[in-house]
């Protein structure tokens, strides 16, 4: 592939081999590893297919639906608390209860959930087997049963869970992010694992989708729309790969490595014995459910961490480059931290599958991919331009890249299509098919970018979280 | 010869012109998808209303009016009760609904055949049918899920059979087994009862059926407790579940076995005898339940406080005694449970 000009030196023509082979080899394997993930998302999707209509469900599991105790944490979500408490009341679930976290908020947070449901101050007997910043309060109405509001001091998303699950008295708790809208019967899909293997599941979690563009009216997402931000549609594409490909192939392999913060469905009584959430990362969630693996693989215990593909979490997603930039870079960290806590699990034969697919999957797509793929940006163009790579084979295998990825995001958009079929308008398919092309000049780049920023953090052990502005899902309905 | 080179060329074309099939594809079952969702909605339009009054109407016998059929009568069905629901059947038989919930139950699709077999559960003359699912589909949420619906009709197979093909207990673990014993539990509860004296039979399966029965009043409580009484005494991952049983039923036959439950060494079995103590009124747990209010597992102590809160005036007085004693665990767990339940 090399074609070597006369004055090249042997040990620049076997650097830029190396190079080129590294970048080659790293791009198959991701290839090959996205090509099992189709198929094995395809099969899980084929053997437990959806469950087409909320009232099949609710005859089919509601008798047997364990209580859930659904935490969500708010901070400065004065604006949209009340909204999404009353969306979140109105989840459809025989047995439920509402524990929003005010954690330390410094609006009126806390003022305007009081007003609205008319709470008063109770008192709660907590278990105190995990930290967590001190509650100030808690508060309820007798006219409101399924819900308490606990007053905390700040102490970040995972304090504040922490504080949730200490609260909680049920078996099961679902985390959620308080700016996120559940879908109404997202708990009774979500549940489904619980009910189906109740000795062995653990953890489940759910799709989450974007609802930027959507028309949302009353807490609930009742028109799905694409938005007009090229940036909000990218995401959408990459959603849908995320969770409708990749967790739903991993769930299926039984090598899950995260569940969304914004909507997991945990047993408390695990995430308790491996100490809840850990404060001092950003990628708690992934942490969280990389403790449940160790935990259990630890102790030799049978157990399953699986993802259904139909409950849905709609959340809005940032539509700014520099927010979503702070966004990714951030995620980048949190997967890099979690993955040198958790070395030891490694290619280590006494974790299975997780050792090998699970964390063979974050070393290739977290650690090693956005590495060698600037690399490749970098140093390819730099050996062509010295005469060292030659030129249709460059092109070819950048062909051979960027067709495969829009293949992979053809092929999502299939497995949506045919088995959730959210989007209404078939205008859809097509503007998000254009988007799977369009993606791969500019975005692509961009986004490895920020990703390289969050391996820069990392290395210099930054530890904020960046700030993430949001619209509210008041803009995204407008319209 | 093709060369490397070019093959990688052909392969990125391969990608690309299957990538634009798959997308011309979607399009077009878009748009053919549309112009059948018009006539299923006219034709649904008719429909509606006669099945709801239960008319038998002459629709054509096509396949789109018996998926139309179809479709509303799994949706009405869980609609309507009694003599309207007889209707409803009949006017959906008369559309050709049963015809094609029988087409279905050779689909290829799990979801697809599980909904046939609940659907056509409805149908008596279908029974048999549904029953041959429920025993052999090699799919088993739709052996389950043809079970539940027969079971609900009142029409399972017999129990033992069922619950031996079925694997409940050995390779299907679901909870939904609960339901289907408590369903068979009303039409046959001494099958049910049965299940517990078979010796080959899995403890889940004996659980489900303890489950079932503890909540019908349809079988001897006596005999059913004895049973509990002596499995609770057993080592099993089971006991909790026994527990909760025995709080249910409240009968004075358990309360030897909830009083040395409170005793165990497992803190899960420790909190589902006071949960237990509670709800059979067990006022001779007392004692044992403010020792419990020291206990190491929060969650023990959790339900001792609550149990001691519902058993009157003795429990109460039990709570304050220990808010105000030496032991700091118990003492802060009887405050929070006074306070909680604003009997400070």
């Amino acid at each position: 592939m090399i074609a070597a000009p006369a004055w090249a030196a042997p040990w620049m023509v076997g650097t830029a081999e190396v190079i080129a082979l590294i970048v080659i080899v790293t791009g198959l394997l991701q290839v090959g590893f996205y090509i099992v993930q189709l198929a094995f998302a395809a099969a899980a999707l084929l053997s437990r297919p959806p469950v087409p209509r909320g009232a099949t469900l609710w005859r089919r599991y509601s008798d047997q639906a364990p209580p859930i105790s659904v935490l969500a944490p708010a901070f400065n979500e004065g604006l949209t608390v009340v909204e999404s408490v009353r969306s979140l009341l109105a989840l459809q679930y025989p047995n439920f209860e509402v524990l929003l976290i005010n954690d330390g908020s410094k609006d009126d947070t806390l003022a305007r959930v009081i007003a609205a449901f008319d709470l008063r101050p109770v008192q709660r007997y907590v278990d105190d087997r995990m930290q967590n910043a001190p509650i100030r309060g808690f508060y309820a109405s007798p006219a409101l049963p399924r819900l308490l509001v606990i007053d905390k001091e700040n102490g970040g998303k995972a304090d504040a869970l922490n504080a949730g699950i200490n609260t909680c008295r049920t078996e099961l708790f679902c985390a959620i992010d308080a700016d996120s809208i559940l879908e109404p019967d997202a708990l009774l899909r979500v549940v489904r694992p619980f009910i189906d293997e109740p000795e062995l599941t653990i953890a489940a979690g759910g799709t989450i989708r974007i609802a930027n563009g959507c028309k949302i009216d009353s807490g609930q997402v009742v028109n799905v729309r694409l938005p007009r931000s090229f940036l909000a549609l990218v995401q959408i594409m990459e959603y849908l790969r995320a969770f409708l490909m990749a967790r739903l192939a991993l769930g299926q392999m039984q090598v899950l490595t995260v569940i969304s913060g914004a909507f997991g469905l945990f047993r408390r009584q695990y995430v308790v014995d491996v100490g809840g959430y850990s404060h001092a990362t950003v990628g708690e969630d992934m942490e969280l459910v990389l403790k449940l693996h160790r935990y259990m693989r630890d102790r030799g215990q049978p157990y399953r961490i699986e993802f259904i593909a139909e409950p849905v979490c709609w959340t809005e997603c940032p539509e700014d480059a520099a927010v979503l930039g702070r966004q990714r870079s951030r995620w980048q960290r949190g997967a890099l931290e979690c993955f040198a806590k958790h070395k030891a699990m490694c290619f280590n034969p006494r974790y299975g599958r997780i050792g090998f697919l699970g964390f063979g999957q974050i070393l290739l797509v977290d650690v090693l991919g956005p590495l060698v793929e600037v690399l490749g940006y970098v140093l390819v163009p730099l050996l062509y331009g010295l005469g060292l790579l030659a030129l249709p084979w460059l092109l070819a295998f950048l062909a051979v890249t960027f067709t495969f990825g829009v293949f992979v995001s053809i092929a999502t958009l299939v497995l949506e299509e045919i088995q959730l079929r959210r989007f209404p308008h078939a205008r859809a398919i097509a503007v998000l098919a254009g988007i799977a092309v369009i993606e791969n000049f500019g975005y692509r780049q961009l986004s490895n970018i920020w990703r390289l920023q969050g391996w820069w953090q990392f290395l210099r052990k930054q530890q904020s979280w960046g700030t993430m502005t949001r619209k509210g899902f008041g803009g995204a309905s407008a319209g | 010869m093709i060369t490397t080179l070019q093959a990688l060329w052909e392969f990125s074309l391969f990608l690309c012109a299957l990538a634009l099939v798959a997308v011309g594809g979607l399009l077009l079952a878009r748009g053919v998808g549309g112009r059948r969702a018009g006539r299923r909605e006219a034709m649904r339009r008719m429909l509606l209303p006669a099945m709801l009054r239960g008319d038998t109407v002459g629709i054509g016998g096509t396949r789109l009016s018996r998926e139309v059929a179809a479709g509303l009568t799994v949706e009405l069905a869980e609609l309507v009760r009694g003599s309207d629901r007889d209707s409803l059947i009949a006017a959906a038989r008369a559309a050709g609904a049963a015809d094609q919930f029988v087409r279905r139950l050779r689909a290829r699709a799990p979801q697809e055949r599980l909904l046939a077999a609940e659907a056509l559960a409805l149908f008596p003359e279908h029974a048999e049918a549904v029953a041959k699912v429920a025993l052999g589909d090699r799919n088993p949420d739709v052996r389950l899920g043809a079970a539940l619906a027969l079971a609900h009709e009142g029409r399972a197979p017999p129990v033992g059979e069922l619950v031996r093909r079925l694997g409940i207990g050995t390779t299907e673990h679901s909870l939904l087994a609960v339901s289907l014993m408590r369903d068979l539990a009303r039409t046959d509860p001494h099958a049910v009862e049965a299940l517990l004296y078979d010796l080959e039979l899995p403890d889940a399966v004996k659980l489900a059926a303890t489950d079932a029965l503890a909540e019908s009043g349809a079988v001897d409580h006596a005999l059913l407790v004895a049973w509990m009484s002596e499995a609770a005494d057993e080592e099993s991952e089971l006991r909790p579940r026994i527990f909760r049983a025995l709080g249910r039923i409240g009968h004075p036959a358990g309360h030897g076995a909830i009083l040395a439950g409170l005793d165990s060494p497992d803190w899960r079995v420790r909190a589902s005898a006071a949960e237990a103590a509670a709800r059979s009124a067990l006022k001779a747990a007392v004692p044992q339940l403010a020792v419990l209010l020291d206990d190491d597992e929060w969650w023990v102590r959790l339900r001792a406080g609550e149990a001691l809160a519902r058993l009157g005036s003795t429990g109460r007085l039990a709570l304050h005694h220990a808010a105000l004693g030496d032991a700091p665990v118990a003492r802060s767990a009887a405050k929070a449970t006074l306070a909680e339940r604003s009997i400070a």
